[in-house]
């Protein structure tokens, strides 16, 4: 039962975004505009739950002794401070000059600098990867030591030669595995879609 | 019980100082790297692409819009690849609004919508006004949210001169002229192509975005579905230069110098971790006695 009503949903909402795509009907497209409101009011209710659920798993940390007390009380002072700036009374909620403020000076430089941290992180697991001696990173690394010397910023006859190499690995090995890749990923994706629209296989009731 | 228990205290501070010395060393070499002026490096570094085709595609699509355009800038950058696209994505929005038109921000992810927030406040600082530039906020439920926009992308809460010219023209994606997707790995233009092409057929769209999503997004440049697209650091670099409005100064763009310097760095990393094992082999005794 379970499953036909799931399965129902997803078919009746799925040829109403597809006809709409498809068919100029003023109809049809007010029906699918109502699906598409109600897909972003349920994607806001599942960010909602989630930060929800983030703060009630470290909640009880505060109370504890150990490192995570200090880490729940940056998260939720985080998610408090934020909620304030956006709730309270005369705010203009995500375009409150507070909210602007905290989101451009303090959240922007913050999760930049850790992302920043990517390079010296890859160079660290590279040297890990290949001490463990596998072929799989000896093979990888392998092929990102030539793609950075390629890509080395050198002017000139060198220069040239060097941009011409990369934008050739770019444009035919990369882009072949890549486009193999999102080619193999949607064959997967149809075939799931149908097997779940179909009731084959499934295992939830 | 230790003869000197100062210097017992020291050692693991010592011993921590010189495993980051390492990383010390290479923030300071890359912070020295990036004071050398430009015009020193000379002709012998050069990261701007020679070939202007895709740099020269951009040009032309903003040379197509009609005088006070109305232009979308979807800013869904994301912060992993942001600092990439940065130096292109602050020419491009100085180009059009040096061409008189109209930008109306707005984002369909959490990361973008914190992007385009830190633009606004700079732009807001560098004097735009709420007649050159208009913020559409955060439209959630990302590719829910842009098919959602199609129809309505103007808040109610939202005012001034552009937010009244858009509404004027229905509020809907039909007002804007071109729309300018700064593309991140959450949303990338794909989507725009897939889900926004098919329902407004006549919306122009270019693209900037990082180089990882090359590959994905090429195609769509050679059928025509994307106007123009910058994707890689030469070809955004490559469109800089040709910018008048763009800001050259060492902060707002990426240096020769450090670039090469990192590069360096990680080339020397990779080497030296792929030869370690075979210089090992063929020296045990050595290797033994450094450790």
């Amino acid at each position: 039962m379970r499953r036909s009503l799931t399965a129902g949903l997803a078919l009746a909402t799925g040829t109403i975004l597809l006809l709409d795509l498809l068919i100029l009907n003023p109809s049809l497209e007010l029906v699918a505009g109502g699906v598409v409101e109600l897909l972003i009011l349920l994607a806001a209710a599942a960010a909602v739950g989630g930060a929800a659920t983030l703060a009630a798993h470290h909640l009880p940390d505060l109370a504890r002794d150990g490192p995570d007390r200090w880490g729940a009380v940056m998260l939720l002072g985080g998610m408090g401070l934020i909620l304030v700036a956006g709730l309270r009374p005369g705010s203009n909620g995500s375009s409150d000059p507070a909210v602007n403020w905290l989101v451009s000076a303090l959240l922007v430089p913050i999760a930049s600098s850790l992302f920043a941290l990517v390079f010296l992180f890859l160079l660290g697991a590279i040297r890990r990867g290949l001490s463990i001696g596998t072929r799989e990173a000896t093979i990888t690394v392998v092929a990102a030591s030539v793609m950075v010397a390629l890509l080395l910023p050198v002017g000139g006859a060198p220069g040239a030669a060097l941009a011409t190499a990369a934008a050739w690995m770019r444009d035919v090995p990369l882009a072949a595995v890549f486009r193999g890749l999102l080619i193999g990923i949607a064959i997967l994706v149809s075939v799931s879609a149908a097997r779940i629209l179909l009731g084959v296989g499934s295992t939830d009731d | 019980m230790s003869e000197n228990p100062r210097s017992d205290r020291r050692a693991p501070a010592n011993a921590a100082l010189r495993q980051a010395a390492p990383v010390l060393a290479l923030l300071v070499l890359l912070a020295l790297a990036s004071l050398v002026p430009s015009d020193l490096a000379g002709a012998a570094l050069r990261i701007a692409s020679a070939d202007r085709t895709r740099a020269g595609g951009m040009d032309a699509a903003f040379a197509r819009l009609p005088e006070r355009a109305l232009v979308l800038v979807a800013f869904d950058a994301d912060l992993g690849t942001y600092a990439e696209t940065r130096p292109v994505v602050r020419a491009a929005i100085a180009d059009l609004r040096a061409r008189g038109a109209r930008l109306a921000i707005v984002s369909f992810t959490a990361e973008g919508r914190a992007l385009a927030v830190a633009e606004l406040l700079r732009l807001r600082r560098l004097g735009a006004g709420s007649d050159e530039i208009a913020d559409l906020g955060f439209a959630g439920a990302a590719e829910a949210g842009l098919i959602g926009a199609i129809s309505g992308i103007v808040p109610r809460a939202a005012e001034g001169s552009i937010a009244e010219a858009i509404r004027s023209r229905g509020a809907d994606l039909d007002a804007f002229a071109l729309v300018l997707v700064v593309s991140g790995g959450d949303l990338s233009v794909r989507s725009w192509v897939e889900q926004v092409l098919p329902r407004v057929p006549d919306l122009p769209i270019v693209a900037i975005a990082p180089t990882f999503l090359e590959p994905e997004l090429a195609p769509y440049l050679r059928t025509g579905q994307l106007h123009a697209l910058l994707a890689t650091v030469p070809e955004g670099l490559a469109y800089v230069d040709g910018v008048p409005a763009a800001d050259r100064s060492r902060a707002a763009t990426v240096g020769a110098m450090p670039m090469l310097l990192g590069l360096l760095v990680a080339l020397g990393v990779m080497a030296q971790s792929l030869l370690a094992p075979l210089m090992r082999r063929s020296r045990p005794d050595r290797w033994r006695r450094i450790g």
